[in-house]
């Protein structure tokens, strides 16, 4: 049985499953599907129990957090500092009766949360946890992690429209509207950070940004905050949880999910933040990767770290902004990052194809490089945005007039119709 | 194509594909029946795998259960609930009638055609070698394929445009 | 060709996150927007009016507190000077001061609770709301303090106040109003220059004034359709006469401009606050009335600007112990007249919007 180096050393967890999987092949000369099996076992449940374990934290940690934020102290009743206050979630949640409405389409309805959960999880298997931990590292990795998501914007409709409710199909087909508008931003984001990597493979991303020494964050900055932006539309995270807005249409599409089955939308959403935060991570924060710092910390614990560091910077937005109405959001997708998006492929293309062409030494072209997309980001979101009219006078804030004559009118009539963006 | 997983895949995939693709003519309800189609792209998509194709496989999935699945939601959505029902009509017959013809044409043509089984080589990256060959051998189809796309965009804005109104 | 679509009715409420109370708006709705809104009242009526018919004067008193709950300092007062008039009393001058005191942090109190729930209908997840209910609590705390209740106060009296302030009111109110300031400067940073809110509320629900003045609407919303009105100025009562202050006016009559207008007169509490703490005067807080007031037959209408509007009070007296009639104009019942305008032509996460921007209180529009 091959053992780790030491038993403290948790560097090379990748390599001790190579290992054991490979004393299986050649000391127990075991047939091929055993390996396969057993390596899709030991990754398979590594992953689940990770994610549950973060989940059930992190449902402590934001509420804290927000109630913080809230200048309120959070959950502290249940347990010492209300840290049981997961395990209570989750068993009133078990316990709670999962009302099926009468007139729903009942097959539907139970495929409902099922199809959302499914998405979350199966992202998983492609995102390098450290070295050589990942569960199926796929040529096409960066486009399989959006063909998942994209299967996401199906299971919302499915549950709004299977609970027969008109609340529910109102807040479901918004969202689809949304998903769909927001998904094509997230693949111009993506293709940004190919162009570069020069592959899909998720595994050859991290080899670039560490064989580099340049995250492609500092590469692609406006990349990264669209995808970031697009990727809390998908999962539908405040401030953009337009489809579950609790202020306007009650719940939205999961309005008449209660129970377990509710207990699923919820445990989705988590996951599916911690799988945007791994995908950030790993195509823009260098994955496991921290200039050489890996050789002395564990590449999972570093990767780690990073993921909280990501999804807290969405705890922080939730807690923070309040949501766009619809039709801001949409137009914001195509009117605004959409030609930022497209403007990014194009220079990082440009960029990359000078790079290779002219042959230029690395360490002069990649700060360069960074330096100009750092400027070019800024100058256009400044410039599109001005010229979008984003920054004219009827878009600022302003203050209330103070006067003292009693009985004046100060009313200025609109110049456009009322209710346009 | 030998060992007894990819057959055992190969069997469940089509059995899955087929079944969903009887159910969508067979169910009731259109949703469902959106359902079962969506079903029927996923079993393609494994299909693709068990063929190594592993861009085309994901790219099924992106467009097809992703994107064209919501196209058929928003076509069922626009019409009247009235018509929503896959009820009897006197074109069953004809209809069946006529896949089956169709059906029975191509399984003749597979069948007779004299394929030629390429060695299984290792799996290569098949991503690159589709890209470079939409931009060097097939790239009048790929330009016309966008030309084709925009015009459909133009027609649905077109199409939807209040009267009078500029569109916002 | 024209798509053909078919309206479709929503019901938000009664029961709902955000309809401020049990109201309820059935919305017609083509695609997003609305093509009609019919609102129903009258789910919280508790015929107020026709109860303080067997009750004397003075017992009327808690049921102005419950109109209005959220700002019953006010509710108080409007009802305690219209009982003034009929009985020709007037109240000592400290008793003018506390009540000057007392609605000026009743209004702020409101506001910031009309200010908090307003970025909630935007979405903003409850965050601003927790912030300002800190300012909130510390006012009801000063409330407690001076007449031992938070809410449903039953302060004012005919012909004063109920008691006097205990000796450490004053520091209390002190030290707050030093915090204060500050704390406005917090909010506006976070909440008026927000570029989501501006963008949900910028244009959204214009009421043009002529449309304002002619339907009664009064308070913040009436000034943020530019209508520079203030019962405080137009026909003062306690000792408003004697403070100086500014009427806050909006200028496009939008959601933006009454929420601007809440937070500017915000503000201007915190002026008149730091003003009469520094000049009340001592003395007598009540005039003796007997405990059977009869009133001389007559009528009186008693009005003050309350932090939703013109509150006003019509009492008649047929000289005997109890009101013959006693009538509630309340500002959110009136102010709820340009609602269907408003709405015709927005979204519903636009009508939610404005609905908040009214700040209606559903126990003053139902009674």
């Amino acid at each position: 049985m091959p053992a780790l180096a030491a038993w403290y050393d948790l560097r090379d967890l990748g390599h001790y499953v190579t290992s054991v999987i490979n004393w299986l092949q050649d000391d127990l000369s075991a047939p091929d599907w055993v390996t396969y099996v057993v390596s899709g076992v030991i990754g398979i449940v590594a992953i689940l129990l990770w994610l549950l374990i973060s989940q059930l934290s992190f449902i402590w940690i934001e509420r804290r957090i927000i109630g913080r934020m809230q200048a309120r102290i959070g959950p502290n009743r249940v347990g010492p500092r209300g840290l049981l206050q997961p395990i209570a979630d989750a068993l009133k949640l078990l316990l709670k009766e999962a009302i099926t409405v009468r007139l729903a389409d009942r097959p539907l309805f139970w495929l409902g949360p099922v199809l959302i959960f499914v998405p979350a999880m199966v992202v998983f298997a492609v995102i390098p946890f450290g070295k050589g931990m990942t569960l199926a590292d796929l040529n096409v990795g960066v486009l399989f992690v959006i063909a998942i998501g994209s299967t996401n914007t199906v299971a919302v409709f499915i549950a709004g429209w299977s609970s027969n409710n008109k609340f529910a199909l109102l807040g479901a087909m918004r969202t689809v509207a949304m998903l769909i508008s927001y998904e094509l931003i997230q693949v111009l984001a993506l293709l940004g950070v190919v162009v570069f990597a020069g592959s899909m493979r998720l595994g050859e991303v991290v080899a670039w940004q560490s064989h580099y020494n340049a995250w492609l964050l500092f590469l692609q900055p406006l990349a990264l905050v669209s995808f970031m932006i697009a990727s809390a539309v998908e999962i539908n995270r405040s401030p953009m949880d337009i489809s579950e807005a609790e202020s306007e249409i009650v719940a939205g599409y999961h309005t008449e999910y209660s129970g377990i089955k509710f207990g699923f939308f919820y445990t989705a959403e988590y996951f599916a933040g911690f799988a945007i935060s791994a995908v950030t991570v790993t195509l823009f924060l260098g994955g496991w990767t921290a200039w050489g710092l890996e050789e002395w910390v564990p590449g999972w614990l570093l990767f780690l770290s990073k993921l909280y560091l990501v999804f807290f910077l969405f705890i922080w937005t939730r807690g923070t902004l309040p949501r766009l109405r619809i039709d801001q959001l949409m137009a914001f997708a195509w009117k605004f990052l959409l030609p930022l998006a497209l403007v990014n492929v194009l220079v990082a293309g440009g960029e990359v194809l000078a790079w290779r062409e002219g042959d230029i030494s690395s360490n002069v072209a990649l700060p360069i490089f960074g330096v100009a997309n750092a400027v070019l980001a800024a100058q256009l979101i400044i410039g599109w945005g001005t010229f979008m009219g984003h920054l004219k006078p009827e878009r600022r804030a302003k203050r209330a007039v103070l006067t003292q004559e009693l009985g004046a009118v100060y009313y200025v009539p609109p110049k456009r119709p009322a209710g346009e963006p | 194509m030998d060992d007894a997983g990819s057959v055992i895949a190969f069997w469940l995939l089509a059995a899955l594909t087929v079944g969903s693709a009887l159910g969508v003519i067979a169910v009731r309800d259109l949703i469902r029946a959106l359902v079962l189609l969506i079903t029927s792209f996923l079993g393609v998509a494994g299909l693709y795998i068990t063929l190594s194709a592993d861009f085309v496989a994901v790219a099924q999935v992106l467009i097809y259960a992703g994107a064209i699945s919501i196209l058929l939601i928003f076509a069922i959505m626009l019409t009247p609930r009235a018509s929503r029902d896959n009820a009897e009509t006197f074109l069953q017959v004809p209809a069946f009638l006529l896949a089956g013809l169709v059906a029975f044409t191509i399984a003749f043509i597979s069948l007779q055609t004299d394929w030629s089984i390429a060695e299984r080589g290792g799996f290569g990256e098949t991503a690159s070698a589709i890209g470079e060959a939409l931009l060097s051998k097939y790239v009048l189809p790929f330009e016309m394929a966008s030309v084709l796309l925009l015009v459909a965009m133009l027609g649905a804005i077109v199409l939807v445009r209040p009267e009078g109104t500029p569109e916002e | 060709m024209p798509m053909k679509t078919e309206p479709f009715v929503v019901n938000i409420g009664p029961q709902h996150p955000s309809t401020h109370g049990v109201f309820r708006m059935r919305l017609t709705l083509d695609g997003e927007r609305i093509t009609d809104a019919d609102m129903v009242i009258g789910y919280l009526h508790r015929s107020m009016e026709k109860l303080a018919e067997e009750r004397s004067f003075t017992q009327v008193i808690p049921f102005t507190d419950r109109t209005d709950y959220v700002a019953a300092m006010t509710g108080n007062l409007a009802y305690v000077l219209a009982a003034e008039k009929l009985c020709g009393i007037e109240a000592p001058e400290r008793a003018q001061w506390l009540r000057v005191i007392m609605s000026e942090l009743q209004r702020f109190a409101s506001h910031s609770m009309a200010v908090g729930v307003f970025a909630n209908d935007c979405g903003a997840w409850q965050t601003p709301v927790m912030h300002m209910f800190r300012e909130r609590e510390k006012i009801l705390d000063l409330f407690e303090m001076a007449c031992g209740a938070r809410l449903t106060t039953n302060y004012m009296r005919i012909g004063g106040v109920s008691r006097d302030i205990p000796p450490e009111f004053m520091p209390a109110a002190h030290k707050l109003l030093a915090e204060l300031p500050k704390r406005m400067d917090e909010y506006e940073d976070l909440l008026v220059e927000n570029e989501i809110i501006v963008a949900r509320s910028r244009g959204v629900g214009v009421l043009p004034a002529e449309l304002a003045i002619a339907t009664s609407v009064s308070g913040p919303m009436l000034r943020a359709s530019g209508v520079a009105w203030d019962i405080r100025k137009a026909d003062p009562y306690a000792a408003y006469e004697r403070l100086e202050f500014d009427i806050c006016v909006g200028t496009n009559g939008d959601v933006y401009d009454r929420f601007l207008v809440r937070v500017a007169e915000m503000r201007q509490s915190i002026r008149i606050l730091e003003q009469a703490l520094a000049m009340i005067p001592d003395g007598p807080v009540a005039v003796d009335v007997p405990v059977a007031l009869r009133p001389p037959a007559g009528e009186a209408y008693g009005r003050i600007e309350s932090p939703r509007g013109e509150l006003g009070f019509y009492v008649v007296s047929d000289g005997g112990p109890a009101p013959y009639r006693f009538h509630i104009r309340s500002p959110s019942y009136i102010n709820l007249t340009p609602l269907r305008d408003l709405a015709i032509g927005a979204t519903v996460a636009d009508a939610i919007v404005i609905l908040g921007s009214i700040d209606i209180v559903v126990g003053e529009v139902d009674r």
